[in-house]
């Protein structure tokens, strides 16, 4: 255990260098709140949403929360490229030690980016009982261990920079944009009527594991979406296959990269 | 005593390329053991094999009597390994490198703290703890990389390639470090396609060539392998009788004999040591008085080109590599 604790050390500490770099992509991520949701919320019309500025606040949470949690790959993809993953698979501990690790350091920090972001929700929407608390910081931890697996089993598999970059733009535009993050599911399925989006396109943003965290915390402080535990299924099975899935591939490859 | 690595048929492929091809290695604990051969010869992958960064195709190696294949765990456990290139990340401090490397190796708070400043001194970097490691030498991030096993002091320390490009004071400096741990108690074994580095340092070695083991003694063993290796050029104050002559042929480790002048006498020989004395004799026997006596051992160079055909460098030139996967 011990091990797991000195390699989260070692990934935060790697993150944490950076930290005005950090304090400028926060800044960015509040600017898109309190700027661009603000200038929405005169821009939608109020029987889609009465709020702008109060629906996309959960939403920026769980982006900021996801991108900063995929950030990991990138470290994983350099380590693979530049072959400093030797070192770590020569080290003397357990190969899920190793794993595990690298998850759930890439998991926190996406919770400790996320978390000005989650304060400013709190701030403006109404704080949530010490139940739904629990609940939803349990939720986004699901989120952040799961992204961060993802990413990892992506930056692992591909020993091209290139490659990675163009991986994680898909991801991140599939999962961004097929999403309830940014619109709610009502207007999605209006435009699926109308044939302006893609029956698929709707499907995935209701079963996207980015809109279920945001529903959930949106359910628990604007009472709407109305919360159902398929939410917080959807993210154990996102967090569970993926963890799985990420820490097998990641010394799987690390392995066969060599 | 059992042998505290053991390769049994060890092999690896990549695709079609055989990278290390049956390999059968026998190391014995407390010895630093020398992999000589030239790039591509297969002895990073054997290495990586053995540390349990890479599996094998066929084959296995036993480390502390564990098998890589059933119990890496408890393999890695015994063992450190300096990279050939230094893996080090180039934002990181070199004193915050070795207290990272000393915590996952398990050292105590205290232990940590008197062995990274002991290391640091050892390579000579104390004064430069807080740079970068971008900020480094290629010769001080070699050494940076070298401290890692002097912290870990573990039970088996393979190190790779530790001088290449290294400058003469540097690689003296890495040679201490190597013989300071092997006093400490680690075995040790040393990658090098320097012939005289393998020569200095070893106790025993293994030449390998294009993945296979071409032979594996200690360096006078191996020298003396050859055969009329040692040559000995004697000058004398006249001409040699035949007589004379004949009976220096007659001694079963003088191998060829030229006569380079009337009183110059170039013998090849097996065993120099033994056989020179005899030679001498007999001269003083015949009234033959000598004026000067040269000696010179094959080189390790010798060695590689007796097995192979090939100079070191010839076969480095001449080795297929693996496709990167």
């Amino acid at each position: 255990m011990k091990a797991i604790i000195y390699i989260i050390e070692r990934d935060f500490k790697r993150f944490f260098r950076y930290r005005w770099w950090l304090v400028g992509l926060i800044s960015m991520n509040l600017a898109d709140l309190f700027i661009m949701a603000l200038v929405y919320t005169k821009m939608v019309r109020s029987e889609i949403l009465a709020s702008y500025f109060r629906f996309f606040s959960p939403g920026i949470t769980i982006t900021a929360l996801f991108a900063a949690a995929f950030m990991i790959g990138r470290e994983v993809n350099w380590e693979v490229r530049r072959d400093y993953a030797s070192y770590l698979l020569s080290l003397p501990i357990k190969r899920w030690e190793l794993a595990f690790g690298r998850v759930l350091s890439g998991g926190l920090r996406g919770m400790v980016y996320m978390a000005p972001l989650l304060l400013t929700t709190f701030v403006f929407l109404g704080s949530p009982t010490i139940f739904q608390l629990f609940i939803i910081l349990s939720a986004l931890f699901l989120i952040a261990i799961g992204t961060s697996s993802l990413s990892i089993s992506i930056a692992a598999s591909i020993t091209s920079f290139e490659k990675f970059v163009t991986a994680r733009g898909v991801v991140y535009y599939l999962l961004f944009f097929c999403s309830t993050v940014f619109y709610p599911i009502n207007l999605m399925e209006q435009l699926k009527e109308q044939g302006v989006l893609p029956p698929f396109m709707v499907d995935l943003a209701r079963n996207n594991p980015l809109s279920c965290g945001a529903d959930l915390i949106r359910s628990f402080l604007l009472n709407s979406p109305e919360f159902t535990p398929y939410l917080i299924i959807n993210l154990v099975a996102y967090a569970f296959i993926f963890v799985v899935l990420g820490a097998l591939t990641y010394v799987k490859m690390l392995q066969r990269t060599r | 005593m059992a042998p505290i690595i053991q390769t049994i048929n060890l092999t690896k492929k990549f695709g079609d390329f055989v990278a290390v091809d049956h390999l059968n290695l026998s190391i014995e604990e407390g010895e630093i053991f020398g992999l000589l051969g030239p790039n591509g010869a297969g002895k990073t992958t054997t290495l990586m094999m053995i540390t349990t960064v890479i599996k094998p195709t066929e084959g296995t190696a036993i480390v502390g009597g564990h098998d890589v294949r059933s119990e890496p765990d408890k393999a890695r456990n015994l063992i450190g390994i300096a990279f050939q290139e230094p893996k080090l990340l180039w934002v990181d401090k070199v004193i915050d490198v070795l207290n990272w490397h000393a915590k996952i190796c398990g050292l105590s708070k205290s232990e940590r703290k008197v062995r990274v400043k002991w290391a640091l001194e050892e390579i000579d970097l104390w004064d430069a703890r807080n740079k970068t490691i971008h900020s480094l030498s290629g010769g001080m991030r070699k050494r940076v990389e070298v401290a890692k096993l002097l912290i870990q002091r573990p039970k088996i320390a393979i190190i790779d390639e530790p001088t290449a490009q290294i400058d003469v004071v540097g690689k003296h400096r890495i040679w201490n470090m190597i013989r300071a741990l092997r006093d400490e108690g680690s075995t040790i074994i040393l990658a090098t396609n320097e012939l005289n580095e393998a020569d200095v340092l070893s106790d025993r070695i293994a030449i390998m060539h294009r993945g296979k083991l071409l032979v594996c003694d200690t360096p006078k063993n191996l020298k003396d392998s050859i055969p009329g290796g040692d040559i000995v050029e004697v000058k004398l104050e006249k001409e040699l009788p035949e007589k004379t002559l004949r009976a220096v042929k007659e001694l079963d480790e003088v191998v060829n004999l030229v006569k380079v002048k009337p009183n110059h006498i170039r013998f090849h020989l097996n065993r120099s040591e033994t056989v020179t004395p005899k030679i001498m004799e007999i001269f003083w026997r015949n009234n033959a008085p000598v004026l000067s006596i040269r000696i010179s051992e094959p080189s390790l160079d010798d060695v590689f080109l007796h097995y192979t055909g090939l100079t070191i460098e010839e076969a480095e030139r001449l080795t297929p590599r693996a496709k990167k996967p």
